[in-house]
């Protein structure tokens, strides 16, 4: 997949996406944080299909697509790697020295990571979770960043 | 007790407003052109003098986002292709200049026509492509990668020709211009950091008394008060305040711009007084030599031929560094400039609407072939 980003002045920002099947898709992101979507078909030279969306919308939308609700496998961590960067489904078991801590807390300790949500039983998703959030034991923490970052914040330490 | 005169004539200009935009959002069609024709038609009840100085606010806030969003800063953020573009478009300011002279005007008096000509509205036609939707299309990309040139060009232009002090207040003009861009592009990053900490409350009132300030300032010393706006922008940009100051501006700078644009409108109709037919051939004009050389312009940008098209009725609009250009020309003495900036403001903008609106549908034959599906 190719993704090409350009500025728009006094519009926002332009992201192209071509597929590998060939299809092309233009993202817009707006300054007021609209979202549009264009569907390129490749012998046509305007969209064939568009979409608007609102900020949270596409927040939701986006979390669906990164596998965020529901995810194909199951069992143990799953990793889907984008380039060099990897994303990862952290389950926060009894004892591990940062729980209970807010999630700043946590990241302060392991630069690199991104916290894209958080998932806690009978309760919604978090996405994009406030730093001051607490976690919890049994928190599925969804974790973004490069390989090592990842596994520098499953051994969080907040003791120190 | 009696209210202060401003305010009912405040509120009849909101009333217009209102009711244009309520009526044009029925037709999908942006208001800012109406806001223009509205103007003309309630010229009789309403003097723009009364309302003051918001439709004056209108235009240094309006310019104040110009140089927040186009900015030089963006120069080095556009495409090769957007640059090339830029500069087959600069040709036509020198065409302008040399149209200038050939209806025998002075020589300042001509470059302003040749900016007059030369400039295509960046916010009129940011403001277009996004109500319309045109923001994905290949040519918008390229339309305002070319709008940011022109602004840097015209913003050279202003520090030499828009003073009004003779050669001193022309050097004193350039001196300013480029200590502002200079203190924008070195100095404004260095103090980035200390405005991070800053509440939005005092950020909004700073970035409004800086830029009325500069204004104020540019006017005192002979240059145009629009340019110090422009800079002004500029500088908060530098400052990367663009995305804060563009959220806590964007509500109060669209009321002063409709204000603004209502007022134009408004004092169009004294211009129609005495209207020399040389004027509505410069016009003409101004708007035939622009399609014809962005359609060149984007031939060098590297579009296909509708998409070339497209690109010169995107570049339609005029506005607010044409009123400004105006403005000077008839502090300078010109009426003639200035009759031609405000008719090719009024007519450019209600036609680029309506070019920008319709042209992809009217140019859809001039696409690449379709290849049949078999």
């Amino acid at each position: 997949m190719r993704v090409e980003e350009t500025v728009l002045p006094g519009v926002g920002h332009k992201f192209t996406v071509v597929t590998h099947s060939g299809d092309k898709v233009v993202v817009l992101v707006h300054q007021t944080g609209v979202r549009e979507v264009y569907f390129y078909r490749d012998d046509e030279d305007d969209a064939v299909a568009e979409l608007e969306l609102s900020d949270e919308e596409a927040r939701e939308l986006g979390a669906i697509l990164a596998g965020v609700l529901y995810r194909p496998e199951v069992s143990g961590d799953v990793r889907s790697r984008v380039k060099e960067l990897t994303i990862e489904w952290i389950r926060v078991e009894p004892g591990h020295p940062c729980v209970n801590r807010p999630l700043a807390d946590w990241l302060a300790r392991v630069p690199g990571v991104h916290v894209l949500g958080i998932l806690r039983e009978d309760e919604a998703l978090y996405p994009n979770p406030p730093p001051d959030l607490k976690v919890e034991v049994g928190d599925v923490l969804i974790a973004a960043g490069s390989r090592a970052a990842i596994d520098n914040l499953k051994r969080a330490d907040c003791r120190g | 007790m009696e209210l202060h005169p401003s305010v009912p004539a405040f509120a009849f200009a909101v009333a217009v407003l209102a009711a244009v935009a309520g009526v044009v959002q029925r037709f999908k069609f942006p208001a800012l052109p109406l806001y223009l024709l509205a103007g003309l038609v309630v010229a009789p009840w309403l003097d723009p003098e009364v309302i003051e100085p918001l439709p004056t606010l209108g235009l240094l806030m309006l310019l104040f986002s110009v140089g927040l969003e186009f900015g030089p800063d963006r120069i080095d953020e556009i495409s090769g292709r957007a640059s090339r573009a830029g500069l087959v478009d600069l040709l036509a300011l020198p065409v302008g200049v040399a149209l200038g002279r050939t209806v025998g005007l002075d020589w300042t008096s001509a470059v302003l026509l040749g900016g007059v000509v030369y400039m295509s509205s960046s916010a009129v036609i940011a403001k277009l492509i996004i109500e319309l939707r045109r923001a994905a299309a290949p040519e918008s990309e390229l339309v305002l990668g070319v709008l940011v040139f022109e602004d840097l060009a015209i913003a050279l232009v202003l520090a030499f020709f828009g003073g009004h002090g003779g050669a001193l207040g022309m050097l004193a003009g350039a001196l300013l211009v480029l200590g502002y861009l200079a203190l924008a592009r070195w100095l404004a990053p260095a103090l980035a950091r200390l405005l991070e900490a800053a509440s939005d409350e005092f950020v909004l009132l700073l970035g409004t008394a800086f830029t009325v300030g500069t204004a104020v300032l540019f006017n005192a010393l002979g240059v145009s008060e629009g340019i110090g706006a422009f800079l002004s922008g500029v500088m908060a940009a530098g400052l990367g305040l663009r995305d804060r100051i563009e959220h806590l501006f964007a509500p109060v700078r669209d009321l002063a711009v409709a204000l603004f644009f209502l007022a134009v409108g408004v004092s169009a109709v004294s211009v129609f007084d005495g209207l020399p037919l040389l004027a509505v051939g410069l016009v003409a004009l101004a708007l035939l030599v622009k399609l014809v050389i962005d359609y060149f312009a984007a031939a060098a940008g590297g579009l296909g031929v509708r998409r070339r098209v497209l690109t010169s009725l995107y570049m339609v609009p005029r506005g607010e560094f044409n009123l400004v250009l105006g403005a000077l020309a008839l502090a300078h003495g010109e009426r003639l400039v200035a009759q031609v900036a405000v008719l090719l403001v009024l007519a450019s903008v209600p036609l680029g609407a309506v070019l920008i609106r319709f042209g992809p549908d009217w140019t859809r034959r001039l696409g690449p072939r379709k290849r049949r599906a078999t």
